[in-house]
């Protein structure tokens, strides 16, 4: 089977169902939504060297810089008024296209900004008197993202400002973005789970081990793939590609594949198994998982990352 | 009436009410007659109605512990369609993992529903509404939640009998945390723990407050629930017009005290009945089957000193 072929017609798709102010929503025919727009256009992007795409991208750009708030932010659904965790996938998105440098600067500025509470010197003091320190037994200087300002640090957003840093103009980046960054990666590697991978965030709750899932193990290690060696990269590989077989529903295995080979670990069964599910299912799942899977059939997307010829020794 | 329109009204207006308990050994017997014999005893308003099923989806469950079991949602939407309902929905957001579709797999609900379509609302991805919290128990002061929720004529809690590590026990009022977009909110919906878990729990319900109880007590999780606790057969189904005396009747069963659980003692006043005097009880008695849960040490000050 021709994987390219099949990441064209989930483009197709995918360019059928964009609404008329150039956004998607979660599912056909809905009113348009920031992450939906983030991954249908990254996948039309990988889709569109014969230009055909061309329209479709530029609408989706309007419709993703006409819903970015004044203080840089985005949110998740226009008619809301806090940023969260969406901000980093349209920064990523968007770094990757020209004519954005203030809207992207200015959300960089906003993640730069955005400090989870739960590791503030304040509240780090106040815990240490508490009972509940000994919950969660996770080191609680890191400081990553939360899904919402000023909540807590979760993998996934943490993930995601990773990736759009990783995307950002590093020349641009704020000042204060490598130390952000080295505290983030520290999050990452503290939060995984004792069998490898990582949850949302608890790997451990009352002195039990928290089970790892795969789209917060793929997230974080595609975050992570340019850093050197380490020890919870490969513990959280070798337990990703063993969930890879009983991974049951198209969303995360696509986005499992799509990691797996950023790190030269290519599944032969990977196309196969996405194409089996139909358009009709991926659309039921939603708009983003069509485009994570169309995103996973095409061998020449660039984002979210295929390193060639740097993968990382088993 | 749909969801959007209703006014809420402080227990002390409420008249007395229902709970039915039925005794059901495990998920393999007629539960489509049980339980549509069970709804019928409210003399629900359903004919034309569209009817939100609410379960409690978390996680990938292999051993079918932590989500309300798929016999009892499947036998509730079809006793809902056989009572009239024009439509009846199955809507959750899971809180913990966004692949709702790896649960729903992991829990095997289309085996004993068919094809959902449309009739399943993944409530995490829904379009959204702002719904202002006139309760105020929270810091959070609006919402925006799924249209999906506000738009139905019946919201029909359906939880699992469990202990909570944060919350104490997590029923039908817990149970409507997820109904709170991650798209929005995240996985977890952490917002909500910053508000204050209890006073969440109470601005929520005030929001959408459930017309219905279905509490899936045949299998339970004691202990260090709503994830990693241990498996409990407590051999009932319960269902009720209050989910506040749904969930205190559930405590009572799992010998604990409702009154000592922070949010069911505000939502006495606030949502429905606490006190066993304004709940008529219906089928079993609670001391019938009574099967005390095992809580974290946190919470040894709801467990009733008869029972210890």
């Amino acid at each position: 089977m021709d994987a390219g072929l099949c990441a064209e017609k989930c483009a197709d798709v995918l360019q059928e169902k964009q609404n008329s102010d150039g956004g998607w929503g979660y599912h056909e025919e809905t009113p348009s939504r920031v992450e939906p727009t983030c991954w249908a256009v990254s996948a039309l992007t990988a889709a569109g060297e014969c230009g055909k795409r061309s329209g479709a991208i530029t609408n989706a750009r309007h419709y993703l810089l006409a819903n970015q708030k004044k203080e840089g932010f985005w949110t998740a659904s226009p008619e809301m008024k806090t940023g969260n965790w969406v901000t980093s996938l349209v920064c990523a998105v968007l770094s990757q296209q020209a004519g954005t440098e203030s809207p992207t600067l200015a959300a960089m500025e906003w993640l730069c900004g955005d400090y989870p509470l739960d590791s503030s010197p304040l509240l780090r003091f106040l815990r240490s008197f508490s009972k509940a320190k000994d919950i969660s037994q996770h080191e609680n200087t890191y400081r990553g993202w939360g899904w919402t300002p000023r909540t807590s640090s979760w993998v996934e957003p943490t993930a995601f400002a990773l990736l759009a840093m990783q995307e950002f103009d590093q020349k641009r980046l704020p000042s204060v973005a490598a130390r952000r960054q080295k505290s983030a990666v520290g999050l990452l590697y503290d939060r995984r789970c004792p069998d490898g991978g990582w949850n949302c965030g608890n790997p451990r709750v009352y002195g039990v081990a928290g089970e790892a899932l795969v789209l917060p193990t793929a997230w974080a290690l595609i975050s992570l793939r340019n850093l050197p060696k380490h020890e919870s990269k490969s513990l959280s590989l070798a337990w990703l590609e063993k969930q890879m077989p009983k991974i049951q529903s198209p969303g995360s295995l696509a986005v499992a594949g799509m990691c797996l080979e950023t790190y030269g670990k290519e599944s032969t069964q990977l196309k196969s198994r996405l194409h089996d599910y139909g358009v009709e299912t991926l659309l039921e799942d939603g708009i983003h998982v069509l485009a994570w899977v169309c995103l996973a059939m095409n061998p020449g997307r660039r984002w979210p990352a295929r390193i060639e010829g740097r993968h990382e020794p088993s | 009436m749909n969801l959007r329109n209703r006014r809420l009204i402080p227990s002390f207006q409420r008249p007395p009410s229902r709970v039915l308990i039925r005794r059901v050994a495990d998920y393999q017997r007629d539960l489509e007659v049980l339980i549509g014999e069970s709804i019928m005893e409210f003399r629900l308003t359903i004919q034309g109605k569209t009817v939100l099923l609410k379960p409690n989806l978390v996680g990938l469950d292999p051993l079918g512990v932590m989500n309300t079991h798929p016999a009892v949602i499947s036998a509730a939407r079809t006793s809902f369609l056989r009572l009239g309902a024009a439509r009846v929905l199955i809507g959750d957001g899971p809180a913990m993992d966004r692949d709702t579709h790896a649960i729903l797999e992991s829990v095997r609900l289309r085996e004993f529903t068919g094809k959902l379509g449309a009739d399943f609302c993944d409530l995490n991805l829904d379009d959204v509404e702002r719904v202002i919290l006139e309760t105020r128990a929270s810091k959070l002061k609006e919402l925006y939640l799924p249209k999906t929720v506000l738009g139905a004529d019946l919201l029909v809690s359906m939880p699992k009998l469990k202990t909570h590590h944060w919350a104490g026990v997590t029923l039908s009022l817990k149970n409507m945390f997820g109904i709170v977009p991650g798209s929005c909110y995240g996985w977890p919906k952490n917002i909500l723990h910053w508000a204050g878990i209890d006073r969440s729990i109470l601005d929520i319900n005030a929001a959408a407050r459930p017309d219905f109880a279905i509490v899936d007590g045949i299998l339970g999780m004691e202990g260090n629930g709503p994830i990693q606790g241990t498996r409990k057969a407590a051999g009932v189904l319960l269902f009720s017009d209050d989910p506040v005396a749904a969930d205190a009747t559930a405590c009572r069963i799992m010998g604990l005290l409702p009154e000592k659980v922070a949010y069911l003692a505000r939502a006495g006043t606030m949502l429905g009945h606490l006190d066993p005097q304004k709940i008529q009880q219906l089928g079993e008695t609670v001391e019938s089957v009574r099967t005390p849960f095992a809580v974290l040490p946190e919470f040894r000050r709801l467990v009733e000193e008869a029972v210890e």
